[in-house]
């Protein structure tokens, strides 16, 4: 079944086209992987997707129902979950509360105004149990801002997952991180996103097509294949345009 | 353990000496203690917005000015108008004015916001000033009486008496102090406070960024107001000057920084600081304005965590052995 689709998806900044025509399909339960050069608009494709932006011609499909142009907020409640290429969590609270809001939301707690939320011990239960989840249990009581590049990332990646999406989009996760700490994340998103369908934008090719089941390439904002790893290794026009750089 | 029990002797020492405060320094210090409180609940609320949303209203006389206004409005023109509901009044003018506000507010922030804020303050106080009937223009509304504070049937207890007036507005302020910090440590108040760090994120968590900010400001507003009411208890006059001018709007600003944006009982501390501050200055010079922007300057300067920042600071440094043990 489809979980995510585009049709015919155009987004242009102020004259710049960024993303012609793309019609993206996403089935339910895999892991797929946007690739593509520096600026070919895989940014633009989330933001578009997720409700940063409303695209400026064409629809986005999620679950069946039309999305188009819907909130961010809107789509975290009927499933979808997104992290930030740029690390983007609550500089000034700790990793606890970082975590604790996302799983408010996933309990659908809003403008409960009558409890004290540290009393409320569901909630710091489950808390401690994704920062386990996470191996950030040591850096509870410390504030986002402060953590190490990889644990900080960690967080990112973890607080677009604690909503409990059925559909998780990880913009760059492993971005910026070393060797180890990227094998740490690629371990870390394979267990997290067990039974999800995860979307990915990715630059290291070792994950890639270590994670993916299916890679859709993007090139100066059109899919110029999609298919399964093997596949896409072998296209010549996917070689000549990106991965011929790479040498894979 | 030992913590806790100390904590309990020292809200017991605060009890009973606010309690018998009135009856060791006289009236005039029992008055000037009620306008500290006023200022801190205003303040407080003032810091609510600035401190844990993130946004820094420069018109926030508007809810305290208005809240004063109804107050005395009501009490003016109502003939037996009681006590509590006169105070709520001024709560529900405040209140209503951020609600009938907060669909342009709540769609901006930083620099936006503030010149928005100074603009409709500044748009209520020509109003105030102008709409002579009902506000009294320049000369303000004064010589309502104050209402006798009456449970049917159990006590009535003047108010005009000024020692029993102290513990009525004492009682107030405590009252809608406690249920604010309360409010900030609902799983709510976690919420605004993640909308100052990162808006954003707060929209892809799944929470509605403005309904937030509209109820934030809505409670806020309201808060204000219930300053402004029972500061129109106290003066027995409302004017613009005081209530509602851009010097109204400064003040708790002043007190936020002075104490402390980043914690919630450091603006009560800044309205301390201040009114000690006016009470000492005065008697040497009339230019309390050129001593209290000193400090202020300093303040943003050299603590721009406030005093509660200083304080936190210092105990970090001294017991830094300690806690590493």
């Amino acid at each position: 079944m489809t979980i995510l689709e585009t049709k015919g998806l155009y987004h242009d900044f102020k004259g710049l086209q960024v993303l012609f025509d793309v019609n993206l399909q996403v089935q339910e339960g895999e892991r797929h992987a946007v690739i593509g050069p520096n600026g070919a608009g895989k940014t633009t494709l989330f933001n578009v997707i997720t409700g940063t932006y409303r695209p400026s011609r064409g629809h986005v499909f999620f679950k069946g129902r039309d999305i188009t142009g819907a909130r961010p907020h809107e789509l975290t409640r009927i499933g979808m979950g997104r992290s930030f290429q740029i690390t983007s969590t609550f500089n000034r609270l700790t990793a606890f509360q970082n975590i604790r809001l996302a799983v408010l939301s996933k309990r659908g707690i809003r403008f409960q105004m009558f409890r004290k939320v540290d009393g409320m011990g569901d909630i710091t239960r489950e808390t401690d149990e994704v920062l386990k989840r996470i191996n950030l249990d040591r850096e509870r009581d410390m504030p986002a801002g402060v953590l190490s590049y990889g644990k900080h990332r960690s967080l990112e990646i973890s607080m677009a997952l604690a909503t409990d999406p059925d559909l998780v989009m990880l913009d760059e996760p492993t971005a910026g991180m070393s060797r180890d700490e990227t094998h740490h994340a690629v371990e870390l998103i394979r267990r997290l996103t067990e039974g999800k369908t995860l979307v990915i934008i990715e630059h290291d090719m070792d994950v890639v097509f270590s994670l993916a089941d299916r890679i859709t390439v993007l090139h100066y904002g059109q899919i110029l294949a999609t298919g399964p790893p093997g596949e896409i290794r072998q296209n010549q026009a996917v070689k000549d345009a990106y991965l011929g750089e790479l040498e894979v | 353990m030992r913590n806790k029990l100390y904590k309990w002797i020292l809200w017991g020492v605060v009890v009973i000496s606010v309690a018998l405060f009135p009856h060791v320094v006289g009236i005039y210090y029992s008055n000037f203690f009620v306008a500290f409180a006023i200022f801190s609940l205003y303040a407080v609320t003032l810091n609510l917005l600035l401190g844990y949303m993130g946004v820094l209203s420069f018109g926030h006389a508007m809810f305290f000015g208005t809240g004063a206004y109804a107050t005395a409005i009501a009490l003016t023109h109502i003939k037996g108008f009681p006590l509590l509901p006169a105070v709520l009044v001024g709560g529900l003018a405040g209140g209503l004015l951020a609600l009938i506000l907060s669909p342009l507010l709540v769609r901006v922030s930083g620099t936006a916001f503030a010149m928005l804020t100074l603009a409709f303050g500044q748009l209520i106080f020509v109003v105030a000033l102008k709409y002579r009937e009902i506000t009294g223009g320049e000369d303000g509304i004064g010589g309502y009486s104050i209402p006798p504070l009456n449970i049917p049937g159990v006590v009535s207890i003047d108010m005009t008496n000024q020692i029993n007036f102290y513990y009525f507005a004492i009682a107030v302020i405590v009252v809608c102090l406690f249920i604010l910090w309360f409010y900030t440590k609902t799983p709510f108040g976690s919420l605004v406070v993640g909308i100052r760090d990162n808006a954003m994120r707060i929209d892809y968590l799944g929470f509605k960024l403005p309904q937030i900010k509209a109820v934030n400001l809505i409670v806020c507003g309201t808060f204000a107001g219930i300053a402004g009411a029972v500061h129109a208890l106290l003066m027995k006059l409302v004017s613009t000057v005081g209530v509602l001018d851009i010097n109204a709007s400064f003040v708790p600003i002043m007190m936020a920084y002075i104490g402390g944006v980043g914690s919630f009982f450091g603006p009560i501390i800044g309205s301390g600081v201040l009114h000690l501050l006016e009470d000492l200055v005065i008697r040497f010079t009339e230019r309390i304005g050129l001593v209290n922007g000193a400090i202020f300057i300093l303040v943003v300067l050299y603590a721009p965590m406030g005093l509660v920042g200083l304080f936190r600071e210092a105990k970090a440094k001294w017991f830094h052995e300690e806690k590493v043990s």
